[in-house]
C-alpha cells in the first residue's frame, strides 16, 4: 500500500506491505537507520519511536496503522551538532557503550521526561523497563536521565 | 617516564558518542550497498540426523532468488578454529546435522521475504539419530559417536580428556586436617549482545577481492577463517570498520554467517546482507558452556590450602570452537586463585547434540570462582574465622609463584578485599540481624578474583601492531585491527596515543577493524586490547613522535632530542623561542606514519600441563554483595554491590567504571536469572521475554573503587580491565545469599524455583489434590508419561498433528464501527482474528502459532474505547489500551488497584498499544507452544504436552489437564476479583458474561465465532477494598503467580470476599475455600489470614519444577489479603 507519513516534521511517502513493521519502513525506505532492531518482537525497545507523540516499539507497529501519523525518530530529535539536553547528558555520563540500545533508550527516556519532567529514580526505572541494554549495567543511563530532570 | 600524565587518566567522553546518541552510528544492519541481496539460512529442525537427501532445485528457481548454497559449494575445508582435531565444523552441514539450528543451506534473494520463502522450497530428507543431549548420555558406553574418531582425542565423544597434578597432591590430601568436597553445576548462559550477528559481503569478480562488514570482535580471525573456507587468499579478504553492538566474547571468533554471506556474495557476484534475527541468535549464536564442577579442597589445621582438586566436565556442544582455551581458562582459577600449595585438575570436554559453546565474558571464571569462594567461606566457618580475614591470609601476593607457574608481579588483591569490605560495612553487617525486616533475610558476601592480563597465547602468539598517522592538519588517526564493541577501546587507545605523542586526546581518533588500513592484531578478546594493543599503540605513538622530531629537526635545524612534545605543542628545550603548535608542525612536516608491534613477553604454556607464566601481569579484584532474600517469593534482591579492581592504571575512569557496571550486571544475570533452557536439544526460551537478561529494574546500586598498582609492563601502568569485571559477581552474591539464608545452593541460577522450596521447607502446605477429582486421572496419566504416553504421542501422535499452516499472509479489514466489525468477522471460510495492539498477534504469526487469513483491526472502532462511570459501574471499553487505564485519573481515583495492576503488565511501549481485550485473549505463553513444538495446544489431541516432562517451572499447578499452560493475563484475576462482567456483541446481539465464566477449563475464552468483546462493567462499592499481588522475576515479565482480592465490609467485618488466582491454572480461579474462611472469621487475625491463604492451593498438583509456585501462591494470597484488610474502608 502507499503510505503517507509525517516523519520528523516532513511529509514522506512510502510503498509498503500493510503489515510490514514501521521500523522497516523507516529504515529501509526512508533511510532512517538510527532506529535499531534488536529483537523484532517488542521485547527490547531498541526500535522505540514516537507515533503521535507516544513511545512505541516500531518493530511491532504495522505500517498500515501509521498511515497519516506524525512520527518522530532519533534523527528527528537533534543533529550531532545540536544535541538535546538528554543526548548531551548521555555523553557526559558515559551512558553509551556499544550504542546499539541508545536510540531506543533516548526515545523512551525523552518520552518519559515529556510526561514527567522531574522523574524520581523509580520513575526512570519504571519508564525504561522496556529498553534492554546489555553493556552499561544501566547505572550511567539512570544518572543521565536524572541529571536532565533535575536541571529542568 | 615520571612526567605527570596528561591524557591517560582523563575522564574524556566516548569517541563516537555524538553519533550514538543521535542515531548516526552505522552498524552492520545499517549498511546498504547498491544491488545488495538479502540472505536467509536453512537450519536443522533436529538435534541429530543424517541428511540423506538435499534438493535445492525448486528454491533456485523461486522468484527473486539469485544464489543458493549448500555444503557442496564450499571447497570442503572445515574451519581452522584451534586446528588439528579441533577443526571439526564446516560452514554448512555435510551429510549430518549435529544440533538443532545447524546451518544446512543459505539463500540470497532480492528481498528478505523472497529468501525466506525460498527456504521452504528446499527439500531435505533426514534420518533421525538418537540425540545425545547431556554429557552423561554422550559418555555412555553405547553412545553413538558424534564425530570422526580423529576429532575425539579424548575418546568417544570427548574432544579433550585432560588430567594433571601440580605438585604432590595425593600427599597433600593424605596430610590434610580437613577436606571439603562439593559438586556445583550450571547451564548455558549467552552473551545476548543487543546487536545480533550479521555480515554484509561484497565480492569483486574482476579483482577477486572480498570485502566484509561484520559484527565481530576480531577481524584478524574472521579474515583467516573466511579466506580458508571460501578458498581465497587471505590478502584478498578485506574487513571494513563498522560499529559493533556488543561482543562479550560472543563475536570473538568466526560466527557462521560471515562465511555464508561471503560464499553467497561470491556465487551471486552481488553484495549480500545476512543478519540473524533474535531467535536465530539465541539458537545458533555462541554461548557460554554448561559445566559440572567437582571441587575438593584440603586444608591444614591453620587453614593453609594444601591442595585444591578440580574435576570439571564441560559441555562442548556439537562442535569445538575455542573450548580448548576454555578448558585452560578454568584451570587457571582453580590453580591460581588464593595461595594454593598443590593442585589437581582434570577436565572432560564432551560433545553433545547441542548448540556449540563459544566464549562469553570471563571464560568460565565466574562459575569457577563461585565454587572456589564457596569453599573459602566454608573453610572460614570451619576455622571459626571471619571470611574476610581468612581470605586476606590466603590472598595472592607479589612475588608468589602459583602451582600453574604464574609469577605474580603487581598485586592488589588484598587491597581490593579490604576496600570492598570497608565500603559494604562488612564487620557490622556480618554481625547484624539477618531478619531486619520481617520476612526478608539480609546477608553480605565477598569474593575475589584473578585474571591474566592479555594472557591467551594463540597459535599466532599474542601480539599487536598499530599504525598511527599524523595528518597534514595536525590530527592523528590510530589504525587498529581490533574492534571497539562498546568497550571504549577506541577512546582509551586514543588517550594512550595522545599521551605518547604529547597532544590532546581531542586531536586523536581511532579507525578500527579495517584490515587494509591497519596492520595485523589478534583482536578485541581475551582481555588483550588495553594491555597488548595498548602497548603497541604507545610504542607507535613514541615512534611517530620521534619521526616528527626528526622531520622538524631538519626544518628547524636543531637536534631532534631537544624537542619536547606536550599539550599539543612542540618546543625546543635548547632554544625557547622555537615553539609551534602541532598543527603548524604537521603542516611543515606533511603526513607521517609510524607503526609499532608489541608481543607479550609471556611464556607459551607447556601443552601437557598448562604450566607457564603466560601473562605479563595479572589482574586482581574483589566484590562484595549485600542481598535481601524475600522469604515469601524466594527472590534475591541485590541491595548493593561494591567492586574494587586492580586496574593497574585507569586509562579513562569513565570507561572502566562503565565496564564494571556492565560486567557486574551480566554477573548478576548469571547468578540470579539467566539460563538457556533446552528441550529435545532445542532452546525453548529463545527470546528476551523468556531468557531473562537483566532489565533496568534489576540494576542495583554499585559502588566502585579503582585500585591503581601501576603495572611496570602495562601501557602507562594499565592492566586488562573489561572482561574480568564479571568474575567475582556470582561468588559474592551466592555467599551473601548463604549468609542471609544459612543455606547453600549448588546450581545456578539462584532463581525462586530453587530457593523458595528450601526456604519454605518447614512449612508444609496441604495440597489435597483429591479436592479436584480429575487430578486422579491427571496424576495417573502423568505417571505413565515418560515410559508410555509421551513416546507414543511424540512418535506417532504428532504425525497427525493439525498444526497451523506456515507462511500465510493475512489480509486486513479495518472497519470503522461495530457493524462493520461484525460483518468483517463473518467473512465466510476465513480464519479470522481480531487485531488489538498486535503485540501478541504479530509475534505469534512469526512464531508459527497462528495461521490467520484475515485480521480485523479494532483500532478505528470508537465504540470499543472509553472509560466511564455509569451508575455504580465503571465501564471500560475492550479496545482501550492498557496505558489509557493507567493514564486515567478516573481509574486511578476510584480503582487504584486496577491502575497499579495494569502498570505491572509488560513495558511502557507495549502498554501504549496493547488492549484490554488483547491482554485477556492473548494466547498462552508456554515456551514449548511458543517455540512451535508439535504439542497438544498447537497440534491437537494426538499430540503430547511437552510440559509434563520438560522444564515446567512456569506452568500450571492447578487445574491443568491435557495442556499445562497457565493463563498469562494479569487482567484475568483482577477482573474476576472485581466481579466484572464482560459485554459481548455478536451476530445474535449482546450478552453479558461474568468474568469467572469468561474462560473455559481449556483456558480458551467463551467467545464464539463472530463475537467481539465490547466492554467490561466493573461494579463499584464504597464498602469494598482491593489488593493485587503479582510475582515475576523481572518487572515486565508475565506473572509466575498473582492474586487479586476484593473484600466487602460492613461494620468492620468482611461480608463479601472475591479472591482470584492468576498464572497458576489455565484460567483465573476463584479461591473459594479461602473466601469462605475469611467470611467465617469476619475479622481475621494474622493466623486466620495465613490459614485462609493456605487453602488457596488446595487441589493443586504441581509439576516437577514448579513446586515453588504453591508457596508463592499462598504467600502472595496472604500478602494480598493483608493489604486488602489494611485498606478496609
Ligand atoms: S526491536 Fe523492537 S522491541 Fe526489540
Ligand atoms: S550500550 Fe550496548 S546495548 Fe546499551
Amino acid at each position: 500500500m502507499k503510505l503517507t507519513l509525517r516523519v520528523n516534521g516532513i511529509e514522506q511517502t512510502a510503498e509498503a506491505d500493510p503489515l510490514q513493521p514501521l521500523a522497516r519502513v523507516l529504515r529501509e525506505q526512508l533511510n532512517l537507520r538510527g532506529t535499531k532492531i534488536g529483537c523484532g518482537n517488542g521485547e527490547c525497545g531498541a526500535c522505540t519511536v514516537w507515533v503521535e507523540g507516544e513511545a512505541v516499539c516500531s518493530c511491532l507497529y504495522p505500517a498500515f496503522r501509521a498511515e497519516g501519523c506524525a512520527i518522530t525518530t532519533i534523527e528527528g530529535l537533534a543533529t550531532p551538532e545540536r544535541l538535546t539536553a538528554l543526548q548531551q547528558a548521555f555523553i557526559d555520563h558515559g551512558a553509551t557503550q556499544c550504542g546499539f540500545c541508545t536510540s531506543g533508550m533516548i526515545m523512551a527516556a525523552s518520552a518519559l521526561l515529556a510526561r514527567n519532567p522531574q522523574p524520581t529514580e523509580a520513575d526512570v526505572v519504571h519508564g525504561l523497563t522496556g529498553n534492554i541494554c546489555r553493556c552499561t549495567g544501566y547505572r550511567q543511563i539512570i544518572d543521565a536521565v536524572l541529571s536532565v530532570g533535575n536541571k529542568q | 617516564m615520571n612526567a605527570p600524565l596528561r591524557e591517560v587518566g582523563r575522564r574524556i567522553p566516548q569517541k563516537g558518542a555524538e553519533q550514538r546518541v543521535s542515531g548516526g552510528a552505522v552498524y552492520t544492519q545499517d549498511i546498504a550497498l547498491p544491488g545488495m541481496l538479502h540472505a536467509a539460512v536453512l537450519r536443522s529442525p533436529h538435534a541429530h540426523a543424517l541428511i540423506s537427501g538435499l534438493d535445492v532445485t525448486a528454491a533456485r528457481a523461486a522468484p527473486g532468488v539469485v544464489a543458493v548454497i549448500t555444503a557442496e559449494d564450499f571447497p570442503g575445508k572445515p574451519y581452522y578454529q584451534l586446528g588439528g582435531s579441533y577443526s571439526d565444523r564446516h560452514p554448512l552441514a555435510r551429510g549430518k546435522v549435529r544440533f538443532y539450528g545447524e546451518e544446512i543451506a543459505a539463500i540470497a534473494a532480492e528481498t528478505l521475504e523472497a529468501a525466506q520463502a525460498a527456504l521452504k522450497l528446499i527439500e531435505v530428507t533426514y534420518e533421525i539419530l538418537p540425540a545425545l543431549l547431556t554429557p552423561e548420555a554422550a559418555l555412555a558406553p553405547d553412545a553413538l559417536p558424534l564425530h570422526e574418531a580423529a576429532n575425539m582425542l579424548g575418546g568417544r565423544n570427548l574432544a579433550i580428556r585432560f588430567t594433571c597434578d601440580y605438585g604432590p597432591v595425593q600427599q597433600a590430601f593424605a596430610d590434610a586436617a580437613k577436606v571439603f568436597e562439593d559438586e556445583f553445576s550450571h547451564g548455558v548462559a549467552v552473551p545476548a549482545c543487543m546487536e545480533t550477528n550479521g555480515t554484509v559481503a561484497s565480492f569483486d569478480p574482476a579483482s577477486g577481492d572480498l570485502t566484509l562488514w561484520t559484527a565481530t570482535q576480531a577481524p584478524f580471525f574472521i579474515r583467516k577463517e573466511v579466506a580458508h573456507v571460501v578458498g581465497l587468499d587471505v590478502e584478498r579478504v578485506h574487513l571494513r570498520g563498522v560499529e559493533v553492538g556488543g561482543g562479550f566474547g560472543g563475536k570473538s571468533k568466526i560466527c557462521e554467517q560471515e562465511a555464508l554471506a561471503a560464499m553467497l556474495a561470491v556465487k551471486a557476484q552481488r553484495p549480500v546482507k545476512l543478519i540473524l534475527d533474535r531467535r536465530e541468535e539465541f539458537i545458533s549464536g555462541k554461548t557460554d558452556h554448561a559445566k559440572r564442577i567437582r571441587l575438593r579442597t584440603a586444608i591444614a589445621d591453620d587453614g593453609r590450602i594444601l591442595a585444591r582438586a578440580t574435576s570439571l566436565q564441560i559441555d562442548n556442544g556439537a562442535y569445538t570452537a575455542y573450548a580448548p582455551t576454555y578448558v585452560g581458562a578454568a584451570r587457571q582459577r582453580t590453580t591460581c586463585l588464593y595461595r594454593v600449595e598443590t593442585a589437581h585438575y582434570d577436565c572432560d570436554l564432551v560433545y553433545t547434540n547441542k548448540v556449540p559453546g563459544g566464549q562469553y565474558r570471563g571464560m568460565g571464571a565466574p562459575q569457577m570462582i563461585w565454587a572456589i569462594e564457596t569453599h573459602m567461606d566454608k573453610i572460614a566457618a570451619h576455622l571459626g574465622m571471619d571470611p574476610l580475614e581468612y581470605r586476606l591470609r590466603q590472598a595472592n601476593q607479589s612475588g608468589d609463584v602459583t602451582p600453574l607457574g604464574w609469577k605474580i608481579s603487581s598485586c592488589g588483591q588484598s587491597d581490593c578485599l579490604n576496600e570492598v569490605a570497608r565500603r559494604i560495612g562488612w564487620a557490622e553487617k556480618r554481625q547484624g540481624p539477618r531478619e531486619a525486616t520481617p520476612g526478608k533475610l539480609r546477608g553480605v558476601g565477598i569474593a575475589a578474583m584473578i585474571h591474566p592480563s592479555g594472557g591467551v597465547i594463540y597459535q599466532e602468539g599474542n601480539y599487536s601492531n598499530t599504525r598511527i598517522q599524523m595528518l597534514a592538519d595536525g590530527r592523528f588517526v590510530v589504525h587498529t585491527q581490533t574492534a571497539d564493541t562498546g568497550t571504549w577501546q577506541n577512546t582509551t587507545l586514543a588517550q594512550i596515543a595522545a599521551e605518547a605523542l604529547g597532544v590532546p586526546s581531542e586531536l586523536v581518533s581511532v579507525s578500527h577493524m579495517d584490515t587494509d588500513a591497519a596492520p595485523p592484531d589478534l583482536g578485541s578478546a581475551a582481555s588483550r586490547v588495553a594491555f597488548v594493543s595498548g602497548n603497541a599503540t604507545k610504542r607507535a605513538g613514541e615512534a611517530l613522535r620521534a619521526m616528527v622530531a626528526r622531520e622538524l629537526g631538519r626544518h628547524w635545524n636543531c637536534n631532534p632530542d631537544d624537542l619536547a612534545f606536550a599539550e599539543g605543542k612542540v618546543r625546543s628545550t635548547a632554544d625557547p623561542s622555537r615553539m609551534a603548535d602541532i598543527a603548524e608542525v604537521a603542516a611543515l612536516c606533511g603526513e607521517l606514519n609510524a607503526e609499532a608491534r608489541y608481543s607479550t613477553p609471556g611464556e607459551r604454556p607447556d601443552p601437557a600441563t598448562g604450566i607457564g607464566n603466560y601473562a605479563a601481569t595479572y589482574v586482581f579484584g574483589a566484590q562484595a554483595a549485600e542481598v535481601e532474600v524475600d522469604m515469601a517469593t524466594g527472590q534475591v534482591r541485590i541491595l548493593k554491590i561494591v567492586a574494587a579492581q586492580d586496574v593497574g592504571r585507569a586509562l579513562n575512569p569513565v570507561a572502566i567504571e562503565g565496564q564494571l557496571y556492565g560486567g557486574i550486571l551480566q554477573g548478576i544475570g548469571m547468578a540470579l536469572q539467566e539460563e538457556l533452557i533446552f528441550e529435545e536439544g532445542r532452546p525453548v526460551n529463545a527470546s528476551f521475554l523468556d531468557y531473562k537478561v537483566p532489565r533496568i529494574g534489576d540494576a542495583p546500586p554499585i559502588e566502585l573503587a579503582l585500585i591503581e598498582t601501576n603495572d611496570p609492563e602495562g601501557p602507562f601502568g594499565a592492566k586488562a580491565g573489561a572482561e574480568p569485571t564479571i568474575n567475582a559477581s556470582i561468588a559474592a552474591i551466592a555467599n551473601a545469599v548463604a549468609h542471609a539464608t544459612g543455606m547453600r545452593f549448588y546450581e545456578l541460577p539462584l532463581s525462586p524455583d530453587r530457593i523458595l522450596p528450601k526456604l519454605q521447607a518447614g512449612r508444609k502446605l496441604a495440597l489435597k489434590p483429591w479436592k479436584r477429582p480429575y487430578n486422579l486421572e491427571v496424576a495417573t496419566v502423568r505417571k505413565a508419561y515418560p515410559a508410555a504416553v509421551f513416546p507414543v504421542l511424540r512418535k506417532i501422535g504428532t504425525k497427525f498433528a493439525n498444526t497451523p499452516k506456515q507462511g500465510v499472509k493475512p489480509e486486513i479489514a479495518a472497519p470503522r464501527d461495530i457493524d462493520g466489525l461484525l460483518a468483517a468477522l463473518a467473512s465466510p471460510n476465513k480464519r479470522t482474528k481480531l487485531l488489538g495492539g498486535g503485540t501478541d498477534l504479530f509475534v505469534g504469526l512469526r512464531q508459527g502459532i497462528y495461521d490467520t487469513e484475515l485480521l480485523v483491526d479494532t483500532a478505528r472502532v470508537d465504540a470499543l474505547r472509553g472509560i466511564a462511570l455509569q451508575d455504580d459501574m465503571l465501564h471500560i471499553g475492550a479496545g482501550n489500551t492498557l496505558a489509557s487505564l493507567t493514564d486515567s485519573d478516573l481509574v486511578r481515583r476510584i480503582l487504584p488497584m486496577l491502575a497499579e495492576g495494569v502498570d505491572l503488565i509488560a513495558t511502557p511501549q507495549i502498554r501504549r498499544v496493547a488492549t484490554v481485550a488483547g491482554d485477556l485473549c492473548q494466547e498462552k505463553r508456554c515456551w514449548f507452544f511458543r517455540s512451535a513444538f508439535p504439542c497438544y495446544k498447537l497440534g491437537g489431541a494426538t499430540c503430547p504436552c511437552f510440559a509434563v516432562q520438560g522444564n515446567n517451572r512456569f506452568h500450571s499447578i492447578l487445574g491443568a489437564k491435557r495442556c499445562a499452560a497457565p493463563c498469562p493475563a494479569d487482567l484475568a484475576p483482577i477482573f474476576t476479583a472485581l466481579g466484572a462482567q464482560a459485554v459481548i456483541i455478536g451476530p445474535n446481539g449482546q450478552r453479558k458474561v461474568a468474568m469467572e465464566d469468561f474462560y473455559q477449563w481449556s483456558g480458551l475464552s467463551c467467545l464464539t465465532a463472530g463475537e467481539v468483546l465490547l466492554r467490561f462493567e466493573l461494579p463499584l462499592s464504597a464498602r469494598s477494598s482491593h489488593a493485587f499481588e503479582k510475582f515475576a522475576v523481572r518487572r515486565s515479565d508475565f506473572a509466575e503467580s498473582s492474586v487479586a482480592v476484593r473484600l466487602d465490609w460492613e461494620a468492620g467485618r468482611i461480608t463479601g470476599a472475591r479472591i482470584a488466582l492468576g498464572a497458576v491454572a489455565p484460567l483465573p480461579i476463584r479461591a473459594e475455600a479461602t473466601e469462605r474462611a475469611l467470611l467465617a472469621a469476619g475479622r481475621p487475625d494474622a493466623k486466620q489470614i495465613r490459614a485462609a491463604a493456605e487453602l488457596a492451593v488446595q487441589g493443586s498438583l504441581p509439576l516437577r519444577d514448579n513446586a515453588h509456585k504453591t508457596h508463592l501462591l499462598v504467600n502472595l494470597a496472604e500478602r494480598a489479603i493483608r493489604t486488602a484488610i489494611e485498606h478496609a474502608p
